[in-house]
């Protein structure tokens, strides 16, 4: 540009015939300006452009040539302010994607709606199902019963999780295909399971045991069917059917009946041992007393028989009476009645009649005179 | 200079640009590629993420498929068992392209939708050899090594596996699983006619279980309880011969004088018998009474 301006000084006499020139040179260098300006401005943007967000239910992951950056779990970008090169060298894919998923079994549940779910009630039960509509499981003893689960799951491995599991035909990225794999994984642990455990098991004695058995089905499944992912949590649901509700419920109810009379007649063998105890207690105690009872009686007997021996021997005639006399006004005073009965003057015994319990002497009345 | 640099630069990269759209192409991580060369297919598929060199249509061309694992059920459907039980079923498979260039000329524009209706096909036959070949008992059944689920699964898989290789289809199979087990619905009502009845039983096994339960138990305990009773008895008895036996001991002592002890002995059963509410009648040749007949004899 400035090579021009020089050479349209030095030659005057073009200047006024080049006006016309001077003017689109004019405009020409204003417009190298803009473009210069453009240029940059172009830059700018392509390089602001690269800078993107990522929501708190969503994950971004960077493609670089089609490749994922980033190994396992860096390889998931979370929320907040990211940057990456401009499109066709780098590609950023969202993923709508929580911390923890969420999947149920679609299978072994009679139809239902999720506002009769809320309301706690059920469609009204046919005589058969329709297993086009009602879903349920055969047990092992041949039942029908229905049951469900839900899983919770985390994403282990996000290469395999993202990338390896179509939703559908569109090229769109999700979680879809994976919890696509994970619903089925469940649907068939529940199956599987539910094939190999009685009715009763699954229904009341082993309620655990059956949940832990769907649980560590689908979590082998998800690991023998590489699908990135590590289960969490399954919760299994399981009922009669509708059809025969009652007459399970009457079972339940004898169950409690017969376990309720055995735990009565068990309180009952409590009592009846405590009490045969405490009788047993009773009588060996009372020989024990009686038993010292008898041999205090005999030693003091003897005691006393060793303190009276030297006196009785002395005089063993006069003693008898005097202990006799003794022991007779002891007697004497205790004594109730006393009858005395002198001999006759003839020497005759004397007859004495006894009424042994006779009975009271009887009031006298108009009835009974 | 400065205007024709700029100028060269920005054709430069102009030129770099679209070169890069003619010459290269990128498969992205979910997507295995085959490059045709004039409409022939190239040996190997691309099925790893990059960016890679071609030539410019129509020398060259790229084709670019879903390698991710699909998810595809069947219809649920019936098939007899070996033992005549109408069993319904459907499975699910995740089946994905594992080879592109032989995928792509078999199904018209390496539609999915194509390979999975010939996908079903196969399923159709498979699962109706292998559940034929099977008794109801391998399907349900509480000990685990009758129950031949796994087995079952794994022979429909290894079917439709062999019948994909012959064909060279470029699919492989990479799990199949049972999704739905079902009975038709005609039998669901003799089943449950069934359960019913099996219920009934359950209820009277439990009335009668708990009462005769009860009265063993309870009789047990009566039975225990009079063990114990006697037990007691005999060790009362036991304990009261002791005390026998031990007073025998002090016998010695009244053997000194027989006399004396028998008197005292007397003595004591008479004090105890004539305690209280006791009549005595006696006369005057009872002493002290005796006095009363010494009396008129002294008068005499």
């Amino acid at each position: 540009m400035s090579d021009h301006d020089h050479h349209d000084h030095s030659q005057p006499p073009l200047v006024a015939q080049d006006a016309g020139s001077q003017a689109l040179a004019e405009a020409l260098r204003s417009s190298f300006v803009i473009v210069k300006i453009a240029m940059v401005a172009l830059v700018v943007i392509i390089f602001a452009a690269g800078f993107f967000t990522v929501g708190p239910q969503e994950k971004a992951v960077i493609l670089r040539f089609g490749k994922p950056q980033g190994e396992g779990q860096k390889m998931l970008l979370g929320a907040g302010l990211h940057w990456s090169l401009p499109y066709p060298i780098e590609e950023v894919i969202r993923i709508p994607i929580t911390e923890i998923q969420k999947v149920s079994s679609t299978v072994g549940w009679f139809l239902t709606t999720p506002e009769m779910e809320l309301a706690g009630t059920e469609p009204p039960a046919g005589p058969s199902l329709n297993p086009q509509i009602d879903g349920y499981v055969v047990t092992a003893d041949r039942n029908i019963i229905h049951t469900r689960a839900t899983v919770s799951y985390h994403i282990d491995d996000p290469r395999t999780a993202i990338f390896n599991f179509a939703s559908g035909t569109n090229q769109q990225f999700n979680l879809g295909g994976v919890s696509n794999a994970v619903q089925n994984a469940v649907n068939n642990a529940l199956i599987l399971t539910a094939a190999r455990f009685n009715v009763d098991d699954i229904l009341t004695r082993d309620i655990a045991g059956f949940q832990d058995a769907v649980s560590q089905r689908v979590s082998e499944l998800a690991e023998r069917e590489h699908l990135g992912v590590a289960i969490d949590q399954v919760q299994v649901q399981s009922v009669a059917p509708r059809q025969l509700k009652d007459v399970f419920a009457q079972v339940t109810t004898a169950r409690q009946n017969r376990d309720k009379l055995i735990n009565d007649a068990l309180s009952e063998q409590n009592r009846i041992a405590s009490q045969a105890g405490a009788q047993a207690a009773s009588i060996t105690n009372a020989a024990e007393s009686a038993r010292t009872r008898y041999v205090t009686a005999i030693e003091s007997d003897a005691t006393a028989f060793t303190e009276l021996l030297p006196k009785y021997t002395g005089n063993p005639n006069l003693f008898a009476q005097l202990e006799l006399a003794k022991a007779m006004t002891q007697i004497l005073t205790n004594v109730q009645d006393k009858i005395f009965l002198p001999q006759r003057a003839d020497g005759k015994p004397r007859e004495l009649r006894l009424q042994l319990n006779r009975e009271p002497p009887q009031p006298k009345s108009a009835a009974n005179p | 200079m400065k205007k024709n640099l700029i100028t060269i630069v920005i054709a430069a990269v102009l030129v770099v640009i679209f070169a890069l759209l003619l010459f290269t192409f990128q498969v992205r991580q979910s997507e295995v590629a085959v490059l045709t060369t004039f409409g022939k297919p190239a040996a190997n598929n691309i099925d790893q993420p990059n960016l890679y060199f071609k030539w410019p249509w129509p020398i060259q061309q790229v084709y670019r498929f879903d390698q991710r694992v699909q998810n595809f059920e069947d219809k649920y459907s019936e098939n007899l068992t070996s033992d005549n039980t109408m069993l319904l079923t459907s499975v699910y498979v995740g089946w994905r392209i594992s080879d592109a260039k032989e995928f792509f000329p078999k199904f018209a524009g390496g539609s999915v939708e194509a390979a999975q209706r010939q996908l079903e096909t196969m399923l159709r036959s498979a699962k109706a050899a292998v559940i034929g070949k099977h008794n109801l008992s391998d399907f349900v059944n509480a000990d685990t090594k009758q129950l031949k689920l796994e087995s079952i699964e794994d022979e429909i898989k290894a079917a439709v596996q062999g019948e994909l290789a012959s064909q060279n289809y470029g699919i492989s199979i990479e799990f199949l699983g049972v999704k739905k087990l079902g009975l038709p619905e005609s039998v669901t009502q003799p089943v449950f006619d069934r359960m019913k009845s099996e219920r009934t039983v359950l209820i009277s096994e439990a009335q009668f279980k708990g009462e005769a339960e009860a009265t063993k138990i309870k009789s047990a305990a009566e039975r225990q309880a009079a063990d114990v009773i006697a037990n007691a008895q005999a060790d009362a008895t036991r304990i009261e011969g002791a005390g026998v036996a031990e007073a025998a001991k002090t016998l010695s002592v009244f053997q000194q004088n027989p006399e004396l002890a028998i008197f005292q002995l007397q003595l004591q059963a008479l004090k105890s018998s004539l305690n209280q509410k006791s009549t005595l009648i006696f006369d005057e040749r009872t002493p002290p009474f005796s006095l009363f007949q010494n009396l008129p004899a002294n008068s005499k």
